[in-house]
């Protein structure tokens, strides 16, 4: 069976939204694309990587989010939760309706899912998305299952939605290779003969009042 | 000198017929230090440790990249980290049996890292505890918290022990730095320190080794400080920066990276944990025998005298109870737990808990206070090359500097201030708004020119705040927990408040502009600095141990840990609780030779 890539993404809108997929368009979506990741279908991965990238984006000093494969990062993090555990299910099933959330909205403004539409509208949409939740819209720490407020206008959805994506490609992009060593430039953990810095011996001494 | 890499092995079989010299309970700082001491004395010990023995050499890793990790260094996604909300929000125990996690742990183990440390901290399931909230951090393997430890080893000084005369608050200690004095200093030459002497009264100089460096931010922030008299030293870390040609198991620092990851830990053990530091060593005089997996649940008592006969204690691998027994019983299991043994040693001669007829074990309990702190950045080094920050084992101190000979008009004693600058191995992405090119740029540039500080005040002493024996709740071994009734007062607020506005100023004055401001007071145990459950002092009415840490009503019982300090002090407690254990143990050591125990 050949699948365009438009027919791909038609079915990233339906594997986002429906959790229990049919069987024939579940199978259709893992052939859409080779890179069906290891929670993710392939059209989620897809999205997945594209926002990623958009948050973190490759430049002139380093490689962004897509070089340090901060995508498979996540869809493996979420591969290893235990859905036995409510809160671990229900982060999961968040993921998946924050990748729906934001093609909705981007049909929503556009007619087009977020990967059908131009770089300007992406980053309208990302722009929206980013916008800080007021007070009353910031999940509750009520601990027991880490509970989001009664909902939800979806771009209330997606806003919640962009501060995990956001801390989640942060973490996958600063831990990598890339994000450690060509983007931050970090010198550490090798083994040094001296500390650097200055030596306070060489600065004058304080003289506290008290004493 | 070659360094031993591999943990030396542990008997399989210890000898319970005999009667040793000395029981000790617990491997951390207080009963590692009391294993060194009375072996070199010549005498035969035996150690209990709760435990196992982990080799944290492999264990700690701290060279792996979290690249090369399954989980970034994070523990299985099955484990759940308490978290600040569930500490606040809910009252103990927070970890149900039926908790649908396979395992829980206490909030360090939240932080990046905790992979590293999960064999290290308990399962909070199976050690519950009651009452009001508190978030208590446990390490039950040989050598307990120092395998993890936070490293900051800083003196106590007359401001500290003899505060009541001072100010009137609690009680003075039975001794004064100048008893103490010589024992830091062993303290400092057995096991090294790291730091430069300021020559302060109030936070007396160790005998340091070579000192970390400040990076610019933090040299920037030292010279604004100075112009008002308050100090900003290199990070006094109980690490050794020069070598140990006397510890086999120990190599000097040579600055790698990893040790801002929590919740910490050294795997070349420089910096110091008990068991390369006191009880590898130990073990080498043939005196010392380890018996891990060794749960005490009560001190024994001879009928016939009152005295302490041994310890019973649950055995892991086959959940019996079994009995040691020595001519003297030392505890050093940690504050808590320490109070909790004493007061689940119940019997005829000692009805209300061995040691207790004070009434004060649990009483007294105190810690240090921390929340507050501010977080900014030094607007000339944004963007600057990137230069190596983290390659040391802390970034600064600041020391107290209030109610020395000032007087706080509505509140008691000091606080200071801990604080690092620069980059470390990730920098923190969140704080930057938006994304994209600009979001990335900000990150990148401004990374290197963090720098932050947060306070750990002085709780004061009170009787009212204490920790009893829970009449129902019992652990994994069948053994009562504690039940912690334990607030924080009106001084401890007055002062946090003090302690925040403090922190902006400061950075202010610096020219810091102040990005992050927290004014709000942890949870209490944050500061994983509890004392005082077992205190010291010169009148058996209203203390539990003499100034040698021995039980005023059992001769030969002493309490060796931080449940002996009389009062907090805002310092950190580790290298204060290893001096006085050093002091105590030459007295039983001397004590036990005269026949008088």
């Amino acid at each position: 069976m050949t699948v365009t890539r438009r027919d791909a993404l038609k079915l990233a809108a339906v594997a986002a939204a429906t959790p229990l997929l049919p069987r024939g368009v579940a199978e259709a979506a893992e052939t859409a694309a080779a890179a069906a990741g290891r929670f993710f279908s392939a059209p989620e991965m897809a999205l997945l990587d594209e926002l990623v990238e958009l948050i973190i984006p490759a430049d002139a000093h380093s490689g962004g989010a897509r070089a340090a494969g901060v995508a498979a990062y996540i869809d493996g993090r979420l591969a290893q939760y235990d859905p036995a555990i409510p809160i671990l299910k229900a982060d999961r099933e968040r993921w998946k309706a924050g990748l729906a959330t934001v093609d909705a909205l981007a049909r929503e403004t556009s007619g087009k899912t977020f990967r059908e539409s131009s770089t300007a509208e992406q980053t309208a949409l990302l722009e929206r998305i980013a916008k800080p939740l007021t007070e009353a819209e910031i999940p509750t720490e009520e601990p027991e299952e880490r509970r989001q407020p009664a909902a939800e206008k979806p771009e209330t959805v997606g806003q919640r939605f962009f501060v995990e994506l956001k801390s989640w490609t942060a973490r996958g992009y600063y831990t990598s290779k890339v994000g450690i060593h060509d983007e931050m430039e970090y010198k550490g953990n090798r083994a040094i003969l001296e500390f650097s810095g200055t030596d306070v011996a060489t600065l004058p001494p304080v003289r506290p009042p008290q004493d | 000198m070659t360094l031993l890499r591999v943990p030396p092995p542990l008997p399989r079989v210890v000898d319970l017929q005999r009667t040793y010299d000395a029981i000790v309970v617990g491997s951390g700082a207080a009963g590692g230090m009391a294993a060194h001491v009375l072996t070199s004395h010549g005498l035969d010990v035996l150690l209990l440790e709760a435990g196992k023995q982990v080799d944290t050499t492999a264990e700690l890793k701290s060279l792996e990249w979290p690249y090369d990790h399954p989980r970034r260094g994070d523990m299985p996604y099955t484990s759940h980290a308490l978290r600040g909300a569930e500490y606040a929000l809910r009252k103990p125990p927070y970890a149900p049996k039926d908790s649908p996690w396979k395992t829980v742990q206490s909030y360090v183990q939240g932080w990046s890292g905790s992979d590293y440390s999960k064999n290290i901290l308990v399962d909070e399931k199976e050690h519950p505890y009651t009452g009001t909230n508190y978030a208590w951090v446990r390490a039950r393997v040989l050598g307990g918290k120092t395998n993890i430890w936070g490293r900051l080893a800083l003196r106590l000084s007359d401001y500290d022990f003899k505060g009541k005369s001072h100010d009137g608050w609690g009680e003075d200690w039975p001794i004064s730095y100048a008893d103490i004095e010589p024992y830091y200093d062993k303290v400092d030459l057995y096991l090294g320190i790291s730091g430069h002497p300021e020559g302060l009264a109030h936070l007396p100089d160790s005998k340091f080794q070579r000192a970390t460096r400040l990076n610019a931010a933090e040299v920037m922030l030292r010279q604004s400080m100075a112009k008002s008299g308050k100090v900003l030293t290199p990070y006094r870390a109980g690490v050794t920066t020069d070598g140990l040609k006397h510890n086999k198991f120990r190599s000097r620092c040579f600055g790698r990276g990893a040790c801002n990851r929590r919740a910490g830990g050294c795997d070349i053990h420089a910096a110091f944990d008990s068991p390369t530091g006191l009880i590898y060593p130990a073990l080498e005089t043939g005196h010392l025998i380890v018996r891990t997996g060794s749960i005490a649940r009560e001190i024994t008592v001879d009928p016939a005298t009152g005295k302490a006969r041994g310890v019973a204690f649950v055995d892991a691998a086959t959940g019996t109870t079994m009995e040691a027994r020595a001519r003297v019983v030392v505890v050093g299991a940690s504050t808590l737990e320490s109070a909790r043994l004493l007061l689940n040693s119940k019997s005829a001669a000692h009805p209300n808990g061995i040691g207790n007829s004070s009434g004060h074990v649990g009483h007294n309990f105190c810690e240090h206070v921390m929340g507050p702190g501010v977080d900014g950045f030094v607007k000339d080094l944004v963007g600057k090359p990137r230069t190596l920050d983290d390659g040391r084992p802390g970034g600064f101190y600041v020391p107290r500097f209030r109610n020395l000979k000032d007087k706080q008009k509505d509140y008691l004693r000091g606080y200071g201030f801990e604080g690092s600058a620069g980059t470390g191995m990730f920098p923190n992405a969140s704080r930057a708004p938006g994304f994209g090119a600009a979001y990335k740029k900000s990150v990148r540039e401004y990374e290197g020119a963090t720098i932050g500080m947060g306070g750990f005040g002085e709780v004061l002493s009170r009787y009212e705040n204490a920790v009893s024996i829970d009449p129902e709740v019992k652990d994994r071994w069948g053994i009562p927990v504690l039940r912690f009734d334990f607030k924080f007062g009106e001084n401890e607020k007055k002062m946090a408040a003090d302690m925040a506005n403090t922190a902006k100023e400061i950075f202010e004055e610096a020219g810091i502009e102040v990005v992050d401001h927290d004014r709000h007071i942890l949870t209490e145990g944050w500061s994983i600095h509890e004392l005082g459950t077992a205190r010291m002092g010169n009148d058996p009415k209203t203390s539990v141990l003499t100034q040698h840490q021995q039980s005023h009503d059992v001769k030969n019982l002493f309490v060796v840990d931080g449940s002996s300090h009389v009062s907090a002090s805002c310092q950190n407690p580790t290298w204060t609780i290893m001096a006085l254990a050093w002091r105590s143990c030459d007295y039983l050591a001397d004590e036990l030779r005269k026949g008088n125990l």
